[in-house]
């Protein structure tokens, strides 16, 4: 067995191409530059002498720059795409890193080849989600997204290695290389290389995605229960309520986080029990905000309110004591809890929540001070509506255009504050495969080898610009009717 | 501009703007929309073309089109349009630039929306002709002093030298329109330029346009949906119905002699002098506006005139007739020569007049005071802005009091104190013998809550944009207690919908699918869910199309005599008002300056205020002659109001009291007779030599 290459067998073919139309893109694109000066020279002087003069400009040479520049991203492009499809095809032997990885990804691309068929299929039925997929911002957004959440769910089949495991002799080996001695039916390369502890870096940044995405949008969407059902009240009554509220929210964005996470996850602090109050504090607030939703809409309705706001305290409360307390109450008749949670996993998902909702509250208070000026709100007040009725259904939902947006960009920011948190080593384990650990560690031998740090980085770096792509569409969406 | 070698020579008695055959389309995802059709216009040189049509007939578009505005999903799908002769259709956009502001220039209808709100207005103005015709900047700043001294505006230095956001609305349309006049163009298109104003605000600017298209020649495309407007403006007009032409010609023929069923339904259904809501009524159109992709075969009005005739008027599409012995007279009718035009209009339904019941409603020296401070950090001398003085009325069970008076006269916070969302500085509200006054919304039971109901002024704002239409109406009877299934309230909202004429397949629409006329009607039904016996209708139908208001004043008289609802009717256009109200409250600065009966109202002594209100409305009607008086300047601030007489500054007639009396000591009430109330120092020997604004000729 021999290391891999990047390209494998076609990289002799199309690693040329490749580099020869990136040089005919690069000069295309600066006799472009070029002739459109040239052309806004020549058309102002013309202008200025004998009015709009329209044949003139050297429209010609600009198109087959255009044309020439177009064909070569097309082929740049293509190269790369038979160098990945090359893995499905090509033996064993001839298939090199980029094919490899592809291949490991196949259950990925079904996955993702049913969503977006499925997606266009019905796109008229989805409603906004539906309406995503007339944005190609947002469908390349959507699309990341969703590969780093197929990811996480197919990670176990997708690992080339065991992501914990230590094989002798590839400490910090590069990409491609081989097993030494390796087991039986094992795969046979470390297809990103190797870390400081021999780790397979591809497995590690697999298992990673799963990691990452088990917090950050669960935490998010408990930072926006949090802030919501707080900076509802603050915007739409003001005064004195607000004031307080914006106090305690200035008073937690004042405090460096760091330095707020590493006394929130230090060990004598877990001892105290101070974030388990905090859990319970913080996970109280889905469980009002949903009730009080029910409880306004429903007001009307007793017989469905009580049903609709039983079902939500009964399930509820009942997940918050698992979640908060880890004292699901199902443990004492199935002698297993439901729902729990891992005591380090509890306290990173409190201080991000902690940390996130300030920021959500603000948003919230100040769109609800915009919205409340309205006529709609106005009709609303006259015909004797509850003020929570009005917040959570006349001013809520016209909110959401900013909200969606901030709630994809959130995740991407709670992501990289979970690798920060990694980064410090705090609230999880060494052994940890999360994104953030991993460049820590990568990061000590960084001028030598960079591919343990950069191959995480890279995945970060494209889930949150995914969301962010994904936020983009979402905006300019909703906005179109 | 040197027009270049391709193009054919223009001479000034060809038509400056000639489109022919246009059709327009908009393609949405699902289908594509055709928004005109085959729409043919000529407007020569220094005509001014009216466009008058309900909103959705494509007027906006026509004008979109003619300055290549037409956005990514607008196309020109046929026909041309030749602006001297060089057909815009077929520019390339550097062509357009060059046209755009300098030949043909375009005023909206939202003034501060076409400033910018970041430049000196000198500025914006000079920039026009900087670009257009490279003139040079002390030239271009020169220019801009003297157009804004010719539109009007008082004081030229100071205002080239302030910010849009400093001017009221009135001055920031005149800016408008001067920046349009920069390049001296051939064309102004003006789409609703006075629908955002105050009607004696309103009158200035219509009475400047007019003045300046007679000074600089300029011919105008005039897009309204106010037929009075168009009348004193406009040479000509072109009436639209659902994306076509359907009758145009010269004002007065149109006017006196319509030869398309729909300008007929459309005279009859707006409240010119002489109708009456009872002997007289409006006749609404029946039916509704077609959907632009259901249009019926045929003629488009087909399904909706009475002189309808089966195999004929929906066989064909109908082409335009020319009216022999007419100005340009052309119909698009079949049987344009059959109908009789000068048959009275078939049995009017003559409506038994509601019979006016006990007080519900008492107002006693109501104030509505509001401080406002005036440092940033709350110090400072702390403002008191009046914004209702000792308001006293009361109002019947059955009756329509109307309650006139522009922006800022301080009706809108006495609607406000009325439904409990503000309390009253001092005062008392008796309620149905109830004291109303001091108890806010939330501590009102729902009976009280559901007695008193608002509609809304802005169409745009008064419905919850992410909530269908029926769901927002389920949503009031569910408040109300109405029914007690949901079938029932779906029912319901379903008649709801029927009864403001309104298809039932808009009750799954979002509003922003919806026109500003259909999202207030649906605001309408809102407020009536419950069964209101105080509706309190703030400008309900100043937004709304003539036909369509004709229609809603109908559904609120009907549901009135039905409920015996006490309508308090804020408006300020006096023919409406003058159509359907039984009493008559004008308000100015917070002050009720004139009350009475309608009819003591509209006939002389007057309020100067109110004479200048009176004369300030335009009249689709030929025969109505009308006294003009213009205001001059602005409504003065609220929080800063005038000493002594709040109209003093704006008052024609204050030479005729003797001293300083106006501009020391606020007026008393005069008493006249018949309980006629008039708030004015002017002795009753002068008020009785005030003639009759408006004066109806002899036929």
């Amino acid at each position: 067995m021999e290391n891999l290459s990047w390209t494998g067998a076609t990289g002799p073919f199309l690693v040329p191409v490749i580099t020869i139309a990136a040089v005919v893109l690069a000069v295309a694109v600066a006799g472009r530059i070029l002739v459109s000066l040239a052309a806004w020279a020549t058309g102002t002087a013309a202008q200025t002498a004998s009015g709009p003069v329209l044949m003139a400009r050297p429209r010609g040479l600009g198109r087959t720059l255009d044309l020439v520049a177009q064909v070569a991203i097309g082929l740049i492009l293509l190269a790369i795409l038979l160098i990945a499809l090359a893995g499905f095809i090509l033996p064993v032997q001839s298939k090199g890193i980029i094919g490899w990885a592809t291949l490991r990804f196949w259950p990925v691309w079904a996955a993702l080849i049913v969503t977006f068929t499925l997606s266009i299929r019905f796109k008229r039925r989805l409603g906004l989600y539906g309406k995503l997929m007339d944005s190609p911002v947002g469908m390349v957004g959507l699309g990341i997204v969703l590969f780093w959440v197929f990811t996480a769910i197919f990670a176990s089949a997708i690992i080339t290695q065991d992501p914990l495991g230590q094989l002798s002799g590839m400490k910090n080996v590069m990409p491609g290389s081989v097993v030494k001695n390796p087991t039986e039916g094992a795969f046979a390369w470390y297809l990103f290389g190797g870390d400081h502890l021999a780790r397979d870096v591809f497995s590690r940044m697999v298992m990673g995605a799963q990691r990452v995405l088990q917090i950050a949008p669960a935490a998010t969407v408990f930072a926006f229960m949090v802030g919501v059902t707080l900076g509802l009240p603050a915007g739409y009554f003001g005064g004195k309520l607000d004031t307080l509220l914006s106090f305690l929210a200035n008073l937690v964005l004042a405090f460096p986080v760091i330095l707020l996470f590493y006394l929130l996850v230090t060990p004598e602090m877990v001892q105290t029990g101070i974030p388990m109050y905090f859990a319970a504090v913080l996970f109280l607030f889905p469980v009002i905000f949903f009730a009080v939703l029910f409880n306004s809409r429903f007001k009307t309705n007793p017989p469905r309110r009580n049903l609709y706001v039983g079902v939500t305290l009964l399930l509820g409360l009942w997940a918050y004591t698992g979640l908060a307390f880890n004292a699901d109450p199902i443990r004492y008749l199935i002698g297993r809890p439901i729902f729990s949670m891992d005591p380090n996993m509890l306290n990173v998902f409190v201080s991000v929540v902690f940390v996130n909702s300030p920021g959500v509250f603000r948003i919230v208070r100040g769109l609800v001070m915009d919205i409340k000026a309205r006529d709609y709100v106005a009709a609303g007040q006259t015909r004797g509506e509850s003020p929570w009725y009005i917040m959570l259904w006349e001013i809520l939902p016209n909110a959401r255009g900013p909200l969606i947006v901030d709630f994809c960009l959130r995740i991407g920011y709670t992501t990289i504050l979970l690798g920060t948190l990694g980064f410090f080593g705090l609230g999880v384990s060494p052994e940890s495969p999360d994104w953030g650990s991993t460049i820590n560690a990568g990061r000590k031998l960084l001028s030598m080898f960079p591919h343990p740090a950069v191959v995480p980085a890279v995945a970060l770096m494209s889930l949150v610009l995914g969301l962010n792509l994904l936020a983009d569409g979402l905006r300019e969406e909703s906005l179109k009717d | 501009m040197p027009a270049s070698a391709s193009d054919t020579p223009w001479e000034p008695s060809q038509p400056i703007l000639e489109i022919e055959h246009l059709s327009i389309s908009f393609f949405t995802r699902l289908r594509e929309i055709p928004a005109v059709m085959d729409f043919s216009c000529t407007v020569m040189a220094g005509e001014a073309m009216g466009l008058v049509g309900e909103s959705g007939c494509g007027k906006s578009t026509v004008a979109l089109a003619v300055m290549r505005e037409l956005g990514k999903t607008g196309r020109i799908v046929a026909g041309s349009m030749k602006f001297k002769g060089r057909d815009l259709a077929r520019m390339s956009d550097e062509e357009l630039r060059h046209i755009r502001g300098s030949e043909i220039a375009m005023i909206y209808q939202e003034p501060m929306a076409s400033l910018n709100p970041a430049m000196k207005v000198g500025a914006q103005l000079a920039e026009v002709p900087m670009l257009h015709s490279g003139m040079s900047k002390a030239d271009a700043w020169a220019l801009a002093r003297q157009i804004v001294a010719d539109v009007r505006l008082p004081d030229p230095d100071r205002i080239i030298n302030s910010y849009p956001h400093q001017l009221s609305g009135g001055q920031q349309q005149r800016i408008v329109i001067a920046m349009a006049l920069m390049a001296k163009p051939a064309l102004l298109i003006l789409d609703e330029p006075t629908t955002a104003l105050d009607v004696t605000v309103e009158a200035g600017i219509v009475d400047l346009v007019k003045d300046l298209g007679e000074k600089y020649g300029t011919s105008m495309l005039f897009i309204s949906h106010n037929l009075g407007l168009v009348m004193d403006v406009c040479d000509r007009i072109c009436v639209m119905y659902s994306g076509e032409a359907v009758e145009t010609g010269n004002v007065e023929q149109v006017f006196d002699e319509m030869r398309h069923p729909y300008t007929q339904a459309l005279f009859r259904s707006i409240p010119l002098p002489g109708a009456d809501k009872n002997a007289r009524p409006l006749i609404s159109i029946p039916g509704n506006f077609p959907l632009p992709h259901e249009r019926p075969p045929g003629c488009n009005f087909g399904p909706r005139c009475d002189y309808f005739q089966q195999g004929r008027c929906d066989a064909a599409e109908v082409p335009m007739f020319p009216v022999p012995d007419s100005d340009r007279h052309e119909t698009r009718c079949f049987r344009w020569n059959e109908i009789d035009w000068t048959a009275p209009p078939a049995a009017r339904e003559v409506k038994e007049k509601a019979q006016v019941g006990r007080v519900v409603l008492k107002m006693e020296d109501l104030r509505k005071y509001y401080s406002v401070s005036g440092g940033t950090f709350g110090g400072g001398t702390k403002k008191v802005v009046k914004a209702n003085e000792t308001l006293s009325f009361e109002a019947r069970e059955g009756e329509t009091l109307a309650i006139v008076g522009e922006s800022g006269c301080g009706k809108s916070t006495f609607a406000k104190v009325l439904m409990g969302l503000e309390t009253a500085t001092s005062g008392s509200i008796m309620l149905f013998d109830e004291n109303v006054q001091s108890t806010p919304i939330q501590k009102r039971n729902t009976d009280t809550v559901s007695q008193v109901q608002m509609v809304f002024q802005n169409p745009f704002d008064t419905l919850n944009p992410s909530m269908t239409v029926g769901r927002q109406i389920i949503r009031a009877l569910e408040i109300f207690n109405f029914g007690t299934s949901d079938a029932e309230r779906h029912q319901r909202m379903l008649e709801l919908l029927d009864l403001v004429k309104l298809p039932r397949a808009f009750a799954d629409r979002m509003p922003r699918q919806l026109s500003g006329g259909q999202k207030q009607r649906v605001g309408i039904a809102r407020a009536f869910a419950g069964g209101a016996k105080v509706v309190v209708a703030d400008e309900p139908v100043s937004a709304l199309d003539v036909s369509v208001q004709a229609a809603v004043t109908d559904l609120l008289m009907d549901i009135q005599r039905e409920n015996k609802t006490t309508l308090l009717f804020i408006s300020h256009d006096l023919s409406i008002v003058r159509y359907l109200s039984d009493r008559v409250m004008v308000m100015y600065l917070g002050h009720v300056v004139e009350m009475g009966t309608t009819d003591q109202v509209f006939a002389p002594p007057y309020h100067p205020y109110t004479e200048a209100l009176l004369s300030a409305v335009p009249i689709a009607d030929t025969r109505v002659e009308r006294k003009r008086i213009v205001l001059e300047g602005d409504i003065p601030s609220a929080m800063n109001p005038p000493p002594g007489c709040p109209f003093q500054t704006r008052c024609r007639w204050k030479s005729q009291v003797p001293g300083n009396l106006c501009e020391v000591e606020v007026p008393p009430v005069q008493m006249l007779e018949g309980g006629h109330q008039i708030k004015c120092h002017l002795s009753s020997e002068v008020l009785a030599t005030m003639e009759p604004v408006i004066k109806i000729a002899a036929e």
